[in-house]
């Protein structure tokens, strides 16, 4: 389930949070090996180095977690725009990687998909990928369709 | 040996004493009735908390516990401390304008000092972000109320009385002297030992003041972490948490771990002050000992200043930029990243106190790492707004003047965090520059910037547009002169917290001081914009003021408000109401001679820029 939760699409979610993680590996690597004030392994160095690991393993572990609560239920259930969940009528997202577009929810796009509610019932998101041009500057976006589109109907209004 | 059998009997019959005391109220009271879920609530469900019939006039105020009301008393107690505190800076600058002391004494200018730093950051920033959190996240949510209304309502009560013991010392009481310690409150001058006069109880009231807010925030973090974990409706998930409810659940998270160490440090202060303990003293390291306790809860307390500043831009700026927030995953992962690693940085306040080389190159090296998550923000904010279909409304344009102080701010302080810059700059005017790019010229900013987007929600009227703006225009200039003079004194060498300089920097004090009083006009614009808009502004008779259903980013918040204006009965006033939600229906007379000038309706002219 774990390498299912964490694919592609959510490892590059949380690059922001590995490029922190690596700057703080780069250090511990740096005053290991270059040791620039002497004394390896003396109990200030030994705190030093704590100062490192101890954030590291605290934002790797928050990392993990969060991204399997955001990933896990982006996968298993409906997701609307942010914060608008609640308001009646607002149709589901149907792009995973949707950032950078116009908000108008393409009603059309949303039907393409709505014959893959199946695979999303038995757990397994539906990944569909398609060469779909963005609607402004022409890039090329990856579309991943990864809940039922008939979800709408589960929400009370 | 007698004597530890002695303490022995004592601790147990201490222990008895309290577990008879618990037994008692457990027979007394039946507390689980207190509670939402112990009194029929389910989870995820209806609370059985229910606003039936408010009583009216002050008692609905005093007895509330309607998130909503609480939220606007929150609001009415930020705003007021705002004003104190800018009061007390307007007196300062004022003495700034010439080299010597020539308006108010050093001392007074040392209590203004320490009062401003605290009222600004405890009494202003904390509860202006509490109101719209509190009005505003169980809307988000789709929860019914708080998870703990009656605690929420605790918190803020507990305040009032926070603030007053914290400006005691101003209050004309004999033998009283206000607080001098700066908001750091370093020992030993905080001990109130040596020669000087703070040992004087003011101090300890300050003290305590600042324990009552401690207690406070932590009492409604932990009313925000069951809310936001608990009472989300169903449909509200992870995957589709609003930005807003993300920072303000991570800044809850960091009150919880930050403030009760303060509360601690305060309380062991107050020993050493009156009853003889020497945590503090010199002779053991223990004038450090409290910059490490202080600083361990005062770097988290910045983020838990500025992250939910940065969940109302990152909420704002896509609304007026007609486009959903350019990678939400990224501002929510680094919010998080940023919530953790704030614990990891504290002594970068300390790297002039002589400690550890060592020691002190693994907090640069995490200061450096915590720049990440906020500089990606910053590029988030951008690139919503690149090729966006921008409404340069008076809420929008104080998120761009957010951003454009934030980065500065930010970047100010990257060099701080190197120590060989900070060893320099320490203790200058750089960092005041520094930090108030960050408190005003972005905290307070997105605070206002957030006023104004729901001023419409909360009032039922629509503020005056020109206003608004004369009130932006003053702010983002007035700022930047006050707060880049700053830098540049600091660049000159000038020492924070002096009432009196040398002569050389006396042109840089005096452009400071002119931005502050463009700020002061600016300020005066806003309140008169408030209180005149509140009472004789347009009404607004739709739910959607923004004109947000036409871009798809129409949030919850108004979704209830909307619904709130199509299902209120009219009870036999003078002013109508709308109950059709019509786009301009049945507005005020006053309103249509206002209409020229004014924001109303459905932000008819936000497209006109």
């Amino acid at each position: 389930m774990a390498n299912k939760i964490f694919d592609k699409e959510t490892l590059l979610d949380l690059t922001v949070n590995f490029v922190p993680l690596f700057i703080i590996l780069f250090f511990v690597g740096v005053f290991a090996v270059l040791n620039p004030w002497g004394g390896l392994g003396d109990f200030l160095s030994i705190v030093a180095q704590g100062l490192l690991i101890i954030p590291f393993i605290a934002l790797a572990i928050l990392t993990y977690i969060s991204g399997k609560a955001i990933a896990g239920d982006e996968k298993t259930k409906t997701v609307f725009p942010p914060g608008q969940a609640t308001v009646p009528g607002t149709p589901p997202l149907t792009h995973d990687e949707d950032d950078g577009e116009t908000a108008e929810l393409e009603g059309d796009s949303t039907a393409e998909h709505a014959d893959e509610p199946a695979a999303v019932e038995s757990g397994e998101p539906a990944v569909v990928e398609s060469d779909e041009t963005a609607e402004e500057d022409g890039e090329t976006a990856q579309i991943e369709a990864t809940e039922s589109t008939d979800g709408d109907g589960d929400r009370s209004a | 040996m007698a004597a530890v059998n002695g303490e022995l009997a004592l601790t147990v019959l201490m222990g008895l004493l309290l577990v008879g005391v618990a037994a008692w109220l457990a027979r007394v009271e039946n507390w689980r009735s207190y509670t939402p879920l112990g009194s029929g609530g389910v989870y995820g469900g209806e609370t059985g908390q229910a606003h039936h019939e408010k009583p009216s006039g002050l008692t609905r105020w005093l007895t509330t516990v309607d998130h909503k009301d609480i939220g606007i008393m929150y609001g009415l107690y930020g705003v007021i401390a705002f004003l104190i505190g800018g009061a007390m800076v307007m007196v300062m600058r004022a003495e700034l304008l010439d080299p010597g002391a020539t308006l108010i004494s050093n001392t007074f200018y040392n209590s203004l000092l320490t009062s401003h730093g605290i009222t600004m950051l405890f009494l202003f920033g904390t509860p202006i972000i509490a109101a719209f959190s509190n009005y505003f996240i169980p809307l988000l949510i789709g929860a019914d109320d708080m998870a703990f209304p009656r605690i929420n309502a605790i918190a803020f009560w507990l305040l009032p009385p926070g603030a007053l013991l914290i400006w005691a010392g101003f209050f004309p009481i004999p033998n009283l002297i206000p607080a001098q310690t700066a908001w750091t409150m370093y020992t030993p001058l905080s001990a109130g030992v040596g020669g000087g006069n703070q040992a004087n109880a003011g101090v300890d009231l300050m003290l305590l003041g600042l324990h009552l807010t401690g207690v406070s925030a932590t009492m409604g973090s932990i009313n925000f972490i069951a809310t936001i974990i608990t009472e989300r409706a169903e449909e509200v998930t992870w995957a589709n948490l609003d930005i807003f409810s993300w920072t303000i659940l991570t800044q809850s998270g960091l009150i919880l771990f930050a403030f009760p160490l303060l509360g601690s440090a305060l309380l062991m202060l107050v020993l050493d002050r009156n009853f003889g303990t020497t945590f503090f003293v010199n002779d053991a390291g223990g004038a450090i000992l409290w910059q490490h306790l202080f600083w361990f809860f005062g770097h988290p307390e910045v983020y838990i200043l500025v992250l939910p500043p940065m969940g109302i831009v990152s909420l704002l700026i896509p609304r007026f930029s007609g486009r959903r927030l350019f990678g939400f995953k990224f501002v929510v992962y680094s919010t998080l990243a940023i919530g953790v690693l704030s614990f990891g940085v504290w002594a970068h306040h300390m790297f002039a106190t002589g400690i550890d080389p060592r020691l002190r190159a693994s907090f640069m090296a995490v200061s450096m790492a915590i720049a990440i998550p906020s500089a990606v923000k910053t590029f988030n904010w951008m690139t919503t707004m690149w090729n966006g279909k921008l409404r340069l409304t008076t809420p929008m344009l104080f998120c761009i003047g957010f951003v454009q102080n934030f980065i500065i701010g930010g970047i100010t302080g990257v060099f701080l965090a190197s120590i060989p810059v900070d060893l320099v700059l320490h203790d200058t005017y750089y960092v005041v520059g520094h930090f108030h790019f960050i408190v005003m010229g972005a905290i307070a900013f997105a605070g206002f910037a957030a006023m104004y987007y729901w001023f419409p929600l909360v009032s039922g009227r629509m503020y005056q547009r020109t206003l608004g703006k004369a009130h932006f225009w003053l702010w983002i200039v007035g700022s930047n002169i006050t707060f880049f003079a700053m830098v540049l004194l600091g660049y000159g060498g000038m020492p924070r917290r002096y009432a009196t300089y040398l002569p050389q920097f006396a042109t840089l004090h005096q452009i400071a001081s002119l931005g502050a009083f463009l700020m002061v006009i600016g300020g005066l614009i806003w309140l008169y914009n408030f209180v005149v808009s509140y009472f004789e502004g347009p009404v607004v008779t739709d739910g959607d003021p923004w004109n947000l259903k036409e871009y798809n980013l129409y949030t919850g918040e108004w979704e209830w408000f909307d619904r709130k204006l199509k299902t209120t009965i009219t009870d036999g006033g003078d002013e109508e109401v709308a109950t059709d939600g019509g786009l301009h229906g049945p507005v005020g007379a006053e309103t249509a001679d206002a209409t020229d000038s004014d924001d109303s309706g459905r932000a008819m002219d936000a497209n006109d820029e």
